[in-house]
């Protein structure tokens, strides 16, 4: 066996009361790329920013290169010759993406900037991700944030590279690539360490795999060793499985549902201004009881169609029709659907104070509203002891229900579902496309706009493919990661 | 629901405790006996029937009404620091409306100047508000330098073409009895206009509690990325009737304070109220039913200030730091407050 680059015992870290890591293990070797699989919530996080040195441990060792350390600070890690790529981006907002690489590079009083250009440009043709290097960080998009964030790690030139949920955010023949990479840095003898919350991605690269649940290292083997079934169950415990959430159901859906009437019209439609790229001429028809499935690289102009089919901007040019029962699952809960500092009855009537049966002239009906909050609360099995929480004090799934639950109660003509599942574990990731199936099933025209491939492919009627604020529809033959990842090709390299 | 109350009404409590020591340690600090201030300051509030109701209750008056004005801005977002502006502005309709309208009878008179008086604060919270909307310019910055704007004009008219017909004084006439609130206490000087801050202050309360323009406003206020997005709501209209509407209420807190007690707008009408609003609304936990309450206890600190600097010798500008002192706790408190819960969890 290859030689250990860097290995963690019995690593224990708690926040608060809670307890993140409980007697984690890893071991990374030279010439390997690890996969660390675990569902939501079992540390895996936690555990890379022990290794990057942006954590401490509570308990636990750690040894690189045979001697044991104590990281105080991220850049004692990379001094080891560690680096870790984040999946909540550690980028600074304003500067432009040359100064981010750049960062922490500088050495004395040269100019890092400019030495940094060379070696980014080199490292971008090698390697095939590319980003705008004099952009400013915040005008990127979640997909060249990634990239960048990639990037800054493989300048640093590591022995071991951490890549935390790298690929959620890219293109397919851009995670093919970046896989093809990992290899190739393997083979120069570094380890790689890489997580990814969908299964089949990992078993596609990995050479060993660990697996943690609730922040103990529960399994520590190599790919073919075991069954899928039964890395889920090591994965998840007794927990119910989301199929699409882990990424072993991604066939696409066999059986068609038969359209009903067309609930929601786009006739070409075209926003200019919003998030994005702007959409251009796109026209779409929704009818009852399908599921529209919108799959784009972010940036791609997905961000305004969803926000123009759910009312929330006009069009520019264009007409577009909207039915009066209209629910949107928006993609970030927690700072557009939902107010944190409100309790459950309050983010309750935030999206039904404007529906005429809650209202009284200039009152609003607050004991109907409570009561419609209160059968929320139970029918949705939202983990709250009252409707008088506040909502900022849920777990993101549990904020998801009641956002969930609000907008199916509005919902009854169409649904727009813009990235439904990011960042939800793989329970409540279930939670919310069994609703989803249910909705459809009673008639209820659905719109579901993800940059998870899988969940379009699985939930969706009618595949459409996004790139650069043009609706491609993907033929039934095409339905596929590399059918529908081809229409998305072009898009993925338009703002690059 | 409950729980928040008392937590609000602990803050409030343990801000003026804190407030209490930090303001006997100054006065041990100046060479003063803080048991002697500490009486004269009670006696000059409290100590008697007449001097709570004429003094403490008349000086409280445009204190909530600022108060309710900067804590209603606050809650929907909008930093309002234009109290004084607005108030001014007030006055300066309320008595122009006064001295013009002086045939009218009492019974149309006074709504008027409290009309005009609301939409002199409403015009001058209408100028933040559309730099606001229609430029993005914060309405911090603005808001301060309209209080500058009207602060002279009011200056101005005494000067010039409001001054009185005499043209001696820098004031104005007097207004008619018909244009003046009635005594609300017989023998005191309470007016009417303390009847009219409480019921504001009850009327606001349900507004924000029960009425959609209120959850609207609570709403925008907390998030508005999640009250346009989730709530589907227009923030730029919610925060524009929320200007105006504050601006109004700092407006009647002039027009009040003109009709009556003072019956004359002078230079210098207000020692600051717009500004110690601030102090009050945070005190009051921007809640209407609390700004009363921290209404009284500023009126009652600027009460007993005067008997202090009487009896004591203390310089009244000391309640200046007492009020600084107060926001500076309630902030605090606050901070620790949602620290600890953090933590906590």
């Amino acid at each position: 066996m290859s030689e250990v680059l860097a290995r963690l015992d019995g690593i224990e870290r708690r926040f608060g009361s809670v307890v993140a890591l409980d007697g984690a293990d890893l071991i990374l070797r030279a010439g390997e790329v690890h996969g660390l699989l675990g569902a939501n919530g079992a540390g895996k996080t936690t555990l890379l920013n022990v290794i990057g040195g942006m954590l401490r441990p509570d308990a636990g060792t750690i040894e690189v290169g045979g001697s044991v350390v104590s990281f105080q600070t991220p850049r004692e890690a990379w001094t080891c010759g560690i680096a870790l790529a984040h999946q909540h981006f550690a980028l600074v907002p304003a500067q432009s993406v040359l100064e981010n690489l750049a960062l922490g590079l500088a050495r004395g009083w040269a100019d890092p900037v400019r030495d940094v250009r060379a070696k980014a440009l080199k490292l971008m043709d090698r390697i095939g991700l590319r980003v705008p290097l004099d952009s400013r960080v915040d005008h990127l998009g979640v997909g060249d944030k990634q990239r960048l964030e990639i990037l800054k790690a493989l300048l640093k030139n590591p022995r071991v590279l951490v890549l935390d949920e790298p690929t959620a955010v890219l293109a397919p023949n851009e995670i093919s690539g970046l896989f093809a990479l990992l290899r190739e840095l393997a083979a120069e003898g570094r380890a790689v360490v890489l997580v990814a919350h969908k299964l089949d991605e990992v078993l596609m690269v990995a050479d060993r795999l660990t697996v943690l649940r609730a922040g103990r290292t529960v399994l520590s083997t190599v790919p073919g060793d075991y069954e899928i079934p039964d890395l889920v169950r090591a994965m998840v415990g007794a927990d119910p499985v989301d199929a699409i959430a882990i990424g072993v159901d991604v066939e696409p859906r066999s059986t068609k549902r038969e359209p009903g009437e067309s609930v929601a019209h786009l006739d070409r439609v075209s926003v200019t201004g919003g998030p994005g790229v702007d959409l251009e001429e796109v026209s779409l028809h929704v009818y009852r009881g399908q599921v529209v499935g919108v799959a784009g690289v972010e940036g791609n102009g997905q961000r305004s169609l969803a926000l123009l089919l759910a009312g929330r901007v006009s069009a520019t040019r264009g007409s577009v029709t909207l039915p009066e029962g209209l629910g949107f699952i928006p993609q970030d809960r927690s700072t557009e659907g939902l107010i944190a500092a409100f309790d459950l009855t309050d983010n309750v009537a935030l999206a039904l104070h404007r529906v005429a049966a809650y209202q009284d002239g200039p009152w609003l009906r607050w004991s109907e509203l409570t009561r419609h909050a209160e059968t929320i609360h139970e029918r949705f099995e939202v983990q709250a002891t009252s409707t008088s929480v506040l909502a900022g004090s849920l777990s993101g799934g549990n904020q998801q229900r009641v956002v969930v639950g609000r907008e199916l109660s509005i919902a009854t003509d169409l649904l727009i579902a813009e990235n439904p599942t990011r960042g939800l574990d793989v329970a409540a990731a279930a939670f919310v496309h069994d609703e989803i199936r249910r909705l459809v099933a009673t008639g209820v025209g659905v719109v579901l706009v993800s940059t998870d491939l899988d969940e379009v492919l699985a939930l969706s009627d009618r595949v459409f493919a996004m790139t650069r604020g043009r609706l491609l529809e993907v033929d039934e033959g095409q339905r596929s990661r590399e059918g529908v990842g081809a229409l998305m090709l072009g898009g993925a390299f338009a703002h690059a | 629901m409950a729980k928040d109350v008392r937590a609000r009404v602990g803050v409030g409590v343990v801000a003026v405790g804190a407030t209490a020591l930090i303001g006997a340690v100054l006065l041990w600090w100046g060479g003063y006996d803080p048991q002697v201030a500490a009486g004269a300051m009670f006696r000059g509030s409290f100590g008697s029937w007449n001097t709570f109701a004429s003094i403490t209750l008349v000086r409280s008056v445009p204190l909530i009404l600022t108060g309710l004005a900067v804590s209603l801005a606050f809650r929907a977002g909008v930093w309002n620091i234009g109290a004084e502006g607005q108030l001014y502005a007030g006055a300066i309709a309320a008595v122009w409306v006064g001295l013009r309208g002086a045939t009218l009878p009492a019974l149309i008179l006074v709504p008027a100047v409290l009309m005009a008086a609301t939409l002199g604060g409403a015009a001058w919270a209408m100028v933040p508000a559309l730099m606001r909307l229609r430029l993005g310019i914060g309405e911090v910055i603005t808001t301060i330098l309209m209080n500058f704007v009207g602060i002279y004009l009011a200056a101005y008219m005494v000067h010039g073409p409001l001054q009185e017909s005499r043209g001696v004084f820098p004031q104005t006439d007097r207004l008619v009895e018909a244009a003046r609130l009635p005594i609300l206490v017989p023998s005191t000087r309470l007016h009417l206009g303390f009847a009219l801050a409480l019921l504001l202050a009850a009327g606001l309360a349900v507004l924000l509690r029960r009425s959609t323009f209120g959850f609207q406003l609570r709403a925008v206020g907390a998030s508005p990325e999640a009250a346009r997005v989730a709530g589907r709501i227009r923030t730029g209209r919610v925060v524009l009737a929320s200007f105006l509407v504050s601006g109004g209420i700092a407006g009647i807190a002039g027009g009040v304070e003109i009709s009556g007690l003072t019956y004359a707008l002078y230079e210098g009408l207000s020692p600051g109220w717009g500004y110690t609003a601030i102090a009050v609304a945070l005190l009051g936990a921007l809640d209407p039913i609390g700004v009363v309450v921290a209404g009284v206890f500023f009126g009652a600190l600027q009460a007993g200030a005067g008997a202090m600097q009487r009896e004591a010798g203390v310089p009244a500008a000391w309640v200046g730091v007492v009020e600084a002192s107060v926001i500076l706790t309630v902030l605090a408190l606050a901070r620790l407050r949602a620290v600890g819960r953090r933590g906590g969890s």
